[in-house]
Formats: C-alpha cells, structure tokens, sequence
C-alpha cells in the first residue's frame, strides 16, 4: 500500500467514527432517565407554564428524529447550540472551559511522559537493582491509585502552601505579567502534579518493557561485542527502538487528556472542560453535553490519527 | 459576544487602596480592644452551590438570588434579625395594604440613581413588574408567581406605586417586595426583541454590571468566581466592606481546606460532618434553624399506587411509629438537626408571625404500637418475618435521589431497620436527581411506592403549602397528595390579608397534611456557616450568612 492510500484511509476512518459518535451521543443523552427541563423549572417562584415554556424554546417538544435533523443540520453548519442553562452558546462555553483546561492538563502531561521515560528507561538499564524496584513498585502504586482519593490526600497535604482551588487569585491587583503568570503557576500546581502522578506510572511501567525486550534483541548484544560503551547502547540501539509503543500510548493518552481532566478538575474546582462536563451532566444540558463529548471524540480521534501518521513514519514496514 | 477577559485582573482604585490597608491591619492582627472593627477590606466566600446564570430569569440557584438580592434594588427585605422576619424598607421606605386586601402601595428613597447614573424611580419598579406580567407565559416564567392576581401596577407620583389585585391578597407585600427591581435602560430593548432569556446579564468591557443594590457585580467567570465591589451610588445604608468575592467549589472538602489554610475568609453552609474540623481549627461556626426538611414520601395517587396497602391512612400512621427520629438526628446527622413534624419548618416565619404549628408533635418511636396496627389490620407476618399484605409481601422500593446521598443514607438504614422489626422490607433504589423524578411520574401518574427526599421552603410558607395542592401535580407536588379540603383551605390563605388570620389557616393546613400523611417528615436541618475570627458582624438566617432575605448580613460584615 502507498504511503497516500495509508492517510486517506486512516483519514476516512477517523471522520466516520467522529459521525457514528455525534450520531451516539445524541441519542445517549435521551435515553438516560431524566429530563432537562424538570431541573431549570424547580424555581419556587415559577408559574406551571415555565415547564412547557422552556420545552418549547428548547425544541424538546419536537418529535426525536427531527431533533436529531435539527441538531446535525446545525452542527454542520458550525453551530453547537444553546447551553439549556446559562442560556449561551455552547461555542463559547467550551472554548472557554478549553482554554482553561489545556495549560493544565498539558503541563501535567508533559511531566508525566518525562518522569515516565526517564524512570523506563533508567529502570530497564538498572534491571533487578533496588533502584528499579522502587521504581517499578513506585509507578505501580500511583498508576493504581484512584484519581480523586490522590487528588485529596494531595490537596489536603500540599494545600497551606498551594492554592486549592480556581485558576488564578481573583483579589490579586494589577499584577504585572509575571506576578500574573506566577499565580496561575502556583493555582496550576496541585492539579497539574495530580495529573502527572496518575499518568506517570503507566508511561514507565510500558516504556520499560519495551526497553527490556529490545535490551535482549541480537543487535544490542551485537553493539555490545562491538564494546560500544553502555550510554551508547541504551539511548542509540535500545531506546529508538523502543520508542515505538511509547509513541502510540502517549499519542493515546494525549486524546484522553480532556477526559482525565473530569475528576482532577472536580477536586480542584478548577473552571475547565471537566468542570462543564460534570455540571452538564447533572444539569441535564443536552448541548452542552453533546458539544464537550463531541470535543472528546474529536480529540481521542485526532490523536489517534496521528499516532497512525508516527507509526507509519517510525516504522516503514508499516506500509508493506 | 465578546469574548471574556482572561484572568488579567483589574481591579479598581478603592479596592487597590482597601486591600492594601486590610493587608496592613491584618497583620498586625486586628484591632479587638477597641471594639470598632476595621472598615474596608475584600471578604472571600467560599460556596459548593455556584451560580448557574446572572440573568434573573435563567439561574435558579440559591446563590443566584442572593446575588441579585445583593445587586438589584428590592422594595422590601425581611429583617432577620428578628425572630419572625418582619419586614424591613428597601427601595421602599413605608408601605401599606389596604384593609380589604386589594390595593398596596409603596413610597421608594426619592434621589435615587442605578450605577450608570440613570435615575432610579417608581417608574423602574412599574417596568419590572410589568414586563414579568407581559410575558409571564414565556421568556418571564421565572418570576411569574410574583405577580399572580396583580390587575394593575402603577407609579402615581415619582416616589408612588399602587398596585391593585383582582382579590384579597396575602402574600403581595412579599410578592411585589422581595422581587429584584430591574434597571429598564437595559431590559426594555431585551423585552421589546423577545431577548430576554438569551441575555448572559454579565459585566463587560471592565464596566461592572448595571445595578442598584449596596454592591456591583464587577467581575464573573463561570464555575470560578464572582467579584462584587461595594456601590458608591447606593441609596441605602453603605456596606462597611470595599467588595467581596465568592468563589465556587465543587468539592466540599477542598472548600474546608481553604478556609482553614485562609485561602478562604467564609463559607456559606458547611456539612455537619466539617464542624469539628472547623472549630478546632480556630473558626467561627454558626448554627440555626434553617430552611429545610428530610421527608419519606408516600405515593398516595390512588391511581399511580400500585401497593393499595400504603393508600391506607392507618399503614403510614404504623411506619411512622416505627421511625426513630432521634437516633436519625444524632447518627445522621450528627446532632445537627431536630425531628420534624410538619411541612412546615421551625423557624419559618415571617409578617411578625411565626408559621410552624409547635403543637403538632411527631408520632414518638414505638414498635409495638406499630405492629399492633398492622396486626389489626391482618397484615400477617410470613415465615420470613415480613407481613403480606394482599397476597403480597410488603417489600417495598424506596426512590432515593443521590442529592441526598451521605445523611440520607445514614437516615434511611435507621429507617429500614426500624421497619425490619414491623415486618416491611425496604429497598433503597440509588438514582441521580433528574433520573429519580422520572422514576416517581410518569403520564400523568405517580408510578412510585415511597421515596425519600427533601423540601427547601421559601422565606413565605405559601411555597411549601402549595406542593400539596392539585394545582401542582405533576409539577412540585410528589406525592400525589389532592384533596379540595386542602386546595380550599391554600386559597384561603393566599387571600387571607390579616397575618393572624392567615397563620390559623396555615396551622390548620399542617394539621391536615400530617393527618393524612402523605410525607413523614423525618427532620429539619440546622444552618451550619463558618467563617474566619478575622471577620465579624455576619447576620445569619435560615439561608445562611448570604441569602436573598436581605442585604444585612453583607453591609454589616466588618473584620474583627
């Protein structure tokens, strides 16, 4: 297969699923139990009339399929819809939830995948030492703690000497830049090391098998004949390749980063896509439901995708 | 719409100056011996509610009223510093209700002006009401029980409003009063292009929100804060504070970190379970009534109930002799809360009269009293120990939103276990809010056997009579509860001018919602709110420490 074929078809693969998810998520939505106008129309000072009121604004009273019409029709033409509770554009909700969850999220990560590679890597050099065994216990552990109990014992912990909550100190006055950027640093820090402790784990646990497995293969026992020093071996002949599996899983859990960001986000009520998610969740809100779940699977798609473009560049024998 | 500033903070020249003196004082740690508190300063609230809009007919939260309460002009607020909440002037500063119940009038602070200048007046208050009567159906729902019976409103002089119902009504003073007056230069163009639900009601441009209450909205960021400085133009007693901030939690045990590290100054209602934590950790923790109930709720729809054992009176009397409520009040909720008898909680009270029926008394807790009952009712225990009732065991499915998961649950394996020894079985069914109101009704019907839930009652007790009219079902009511006796006697009440005549009413209301059982209330909450020594001259209430009864609380806080 040709290099062109392999994209297009990656590429037509990747924009079905995003439509089999659309198509998903709509009706998911609808078949929970509960509805979305029971809770905007529990306002003590109501009339009985909100409840049709809202349904009708809502369009909730239209038959579902045409719903489902309605919404694709709008999507395509770039319109995500109006959030049932704050009464504003999903657009700009979520761009807004986004852009606060990125930095943090993406700091995390970063982190995550040097402490990840680094303790892999050193870890299989190291084999069967006290040190990778302190290591590899280490990563277990904070792979398999549960999220929100780490983001807790981290919170109650670290919490006298980091902001808790929020993004930023909102009594702060006129900070210049820097004093600026220094807060959000300092309010970024418990989740973002939340982050980077619950994703660590995994990057080492894979990174050093894969280095174990091409550490036994003939060509590093050949560049250890050779009497190639051992530095050289390890990062030139071992760790390219096994940079293979490492690239898919970071590529992977890249496209989860907005997902993961659910509970950190909750504990550390920090104002990011996770937030939204789970408040639209309770709330019901359709849209805005719909709109973060589609930005889920773009991004979980996207990310795959391009972990089939690495792949593909990494390893040549792909294509054959 | 334009986007929001990022976290560029901008902030103006008095808070500047205020929080640099506050920054001075606080560390030489306060005055004390003077007994003259420190003025200015920015308090920081903590709350797990959040907002959900700004935009009076779109949020629903109990911060979003209080923010308006704090915000925009209300004619009348409710003292709570008195035990039965008399009113208080607002906007208006004498008020009178004709004898027959029919006409109410206002005289409003003359000279006022909102926050951009624009003069502030009768005509404004006319506006409001007006244009919620206007689209009362529609875009106005929201506040369309304010202005149910009102014929006509109108400023008859610039300081003068008459309003004159099509009946006697009861509850106008709070209707008309404790509804946030809205500056027209802003709403009349959102009404006149049906806009006004779409409108996100949020500062922009560095311009705070346009506003006539003791503060402005500065400052909003959705899920994180909202900044209020203190309003230079207001027409009332000015706030001892420069501004305050509230801050939005989604997890309570990081909001009771906060406060205790000072990332914080208050929090508005803390779990029971954060008291201790609090008080040792050198905080103030305030406890009162408060305005709530825990309730088991009865399907009592004879044509949803599909156990036609529990229609009957004489079941639900035997199950209430069969709850401990104390030992709920002190394993449940940690000793802070108080059995509760009526619908109507202690400590509801409002117009100089209290509303709660003190003479109405809860079942006490007797087993043997309860199996005696079901045994002359022939309900025989199986070989299992449960009684079957119409060839059926009594096992029943108990809906059980998670909103009141932690004490709740406490409180319902005291119940199940109580049960246990009268012989009926309960199965609690886990379901999230919305979900669990779908499991109640449906078409028409209450489809549910029991479930367990709770009622947060309105300042006036004319909220929490109505959930048991028939005008509710399929609305607030959710039991199924409907008598004409009752919805004759909640009319009566509405109309009833004289608060004396009213509160017999309502006491007879409670007295036939207990008889008839179509809840059991289990308990009334206590108000829990804590805050930092730093800081003091709280007002509390039933709502807490910032809530939509008034605007003492927040022009009174000073630091210690």
């Amino acid at each position: 297969m040709r290099r062109s074929d392999y994209l297009i078809k990656r590429a037509a693969f990747a924009i079905i699923t995003v439509f089999v998810a659309i198509t998903i998520n709509f009706f998911l939505f609808r078949v929970l139990p509960g509805d979305a106008v029971r809770n905007l129309s529990r306002v003590p000072r109501a009339s009985n009339e909100l409840v049709n009121a809202l349904k009708e604004q809502f369009g909730l009273d239209e038959p579902l399929w045409q719903q489902y019409v309605i919404y694709l029709n709008q999507l395509l033409h770039g319109n995500m819809g109006i959030s049932f509770s704050n009464q504003q554009p999903v657009s700009e909700n979520l761009k807004e939830a986004l852009a606060n969850t990125i930095p943090m999220a993406a700091t995390g990560t970063v982190v995550a995948i040097i402490i990840g590679v680094s303790t892999g890597v050193f870890s299989a050099w190291r084999r069967g030492s006290k040190l990778d065994q302190v290591s590899t216990n280490a990563a277990i552990a904070f792979y398999s703690f549960p999220t929100q109990w780490l983001a807790l014992v981290i919170l109650i912990y670290l919490s006298p000497w980091f902001p808790s909550h929020g993004m930023s100190d909102p009594f702060l006055i006129d900070p210049t830049p820097w004093e600026h950027f220094v807060d959000v640093a300092r309010h970024m820090f418990l989740p973002s090391l939340t982050f980077a402790l619950t994703l660590y784990g995994e990057y080492t646990l894979i990174v050093r098998s894969a280095m174990l497995e091409t550490l036994g293969e003939d060509y590093v026992l050949t560049a250890r004949a050779k009497g190639l020093p051992q530095r050289r071996i390890v990062t030139r002949h071992a760790f390219r390749n096994a940079l293979l599996p490492t690239t898919t899983l970071i590529a992977l859990s890249l496209g989860y980063i907005v997902a993961g960001a659910i509970l950190i986000e909750t504990v550390f009520s920090w104002p990011g896509i996770g937030n939204a998610v789970y408040q639209a969740v309770t709330e019901r809100d359709y849209p805005m439901l719909q709109g973060a779940f589609l930005v889920l699977t773009i991004s979980v798609v996207f990310f795959n995708f391009i972990a089939d473009v690495l792949y593909f560049k990494l390893d040549p024998r792909i294509t054959e | 719409m334009e986007p929001r500033r990022r976290p560029v903070m901008h902030f103006v020249l008095p808070l500047v100056l205020a929080l640099v003196a506050s920054a001075c004082s606080g560390s030489s740690g306060g005055g004390g011996d003077g007994g003259e508190g420190a003025e200015g300063g920015v308090l920081r609230i903590g709350t797990s509610s959040g907002l959900t809009s700004l935009n009076p007919f779109v949020g629903f939260n109990q911060d979003d009223y209080a923010v308006w309460m704090y915000i925009y002009p209300s004619l009348l607020m409710y003292d709570t510093t008195t035990p039965t909440y008399d009113f208080l002037p607002g906007f208006a500063q004498e008020w009178s209700q004709s004898e027959d119940g029919m006409t109410v009038t206002f005289e409003t602070v003359p000279g006022a002006t909102w926050s951009d200048g624009e003069p502030l007046d009768a005509e404004d208050v006319v506006f409001t009401f007006e244009m919620i009567k206007e689209y009362e159906k529609t875009q106005t729902a929201q506040w369309a029980g304010s202005v149910t019976f009102l014929e006509t409103i109108e400023a008859t002089g610039e300081n003068t409003i008459v309003a004159t119902y099509d009946r006697p009504a009861g509850t106008a003073l709070y209707d008309l009063g404790l509804t946030p007056i809205l500056p027209p230069q802003v709403w009349e163009p959102l009404a006149a292009s049906k806009e006004i639900r779409r409108f996100p009601n949020e500062p922009e441009g560095g311009e705070p929100l346009v506003g006539g209450g003791p503060f402005l909205l500065t400052e909003y960021r959705k899920n994180d804060i909202a900044l209020f400085e203190a309003n230079p133009s207001y027409y009332g007693t000015k706030p001892l504070i420069d501004g305050f901030g509230l801050q939005f939690f989604r997890d309570e045990d990081a909001m009771i970190t906060a406060l205790k590290t000072d990332q914080l100054d208050a929090i508005n209602e803390i779990p029971p379970t954060a008291v201790e934590t609090l008080r040792s950790a050198g905080m103030e923790v305030y406890e009162g009534p408060a305005l709530a109930l825990r309730d088991l709720i009865f399907n009592v729809d004879p044509e949803g109930q599909q156990r036609p054992e529990l229609l009957d009176p004489r079941v639900r009397e035997a199950m209430e002799y069969a709850i401990d409520r104390q030992a709920i009040v002190d394993t449940a909720w940690l000793g802070f809360a108080t059995p509760g008898s009526t619908i109507v909680p202690e400590g509801n009270a409002t117009q100089g009269v209290s509303w709660h029926d003190d003479d109405i008394q809860p079942l006490p807790y007797d087993i043997a009293k309860a199996n005696e009952i079901l045994d002359s009712l022939g309900y025989a225990k199986g070989s299992d120990g449960i009684r079957v009732a119409d060839g059926e065991q009594m096992e029943y499915e108990v809906v059980f939103p998670l909103d009141e998961a932690g004490a709740g649950d406490r409180a319902f394996r005291i119940i199940q276990q109580g049960f246990e020894q009268i012989g009926v079985r309960l199965v609690q069914q886990r379901l999230d809010t919305n979900a669990a109101w779908n499991a109640m009704y449906d078409k028409g019907h209450y489809v549910f056997e029991l479930a367990m839930w709770d009622w947060f009652p309105a300042a006036d007790p004319d909220f929490i009579l109505a959930v048991l009219t028939c005008d509710q079902w399929g609305n607030w009511n959710d039991t199924g509860y409907c008598t004409d006796e009752y919805d004759d006697l909640y009319t009566e009440q509405k109309e009833a001018v004289d608060p004396q005549e009213r509160q017999r009413i309502v006491f007879e209301m409670q007295q036939l919602a207990f008889d008839a059982r179509p809840y059991i209330i289990l308990t009334y909450d206590r108000r829990l709110d804590a805050w930092s020594k730093d800081w003091t001259g709280f007002v509390p209430s039933t709502q807490g420490i910032f809530n939509n009864f008034s605007t003492q609380s927040l022009t009174s806080v000073h630091q210690a």
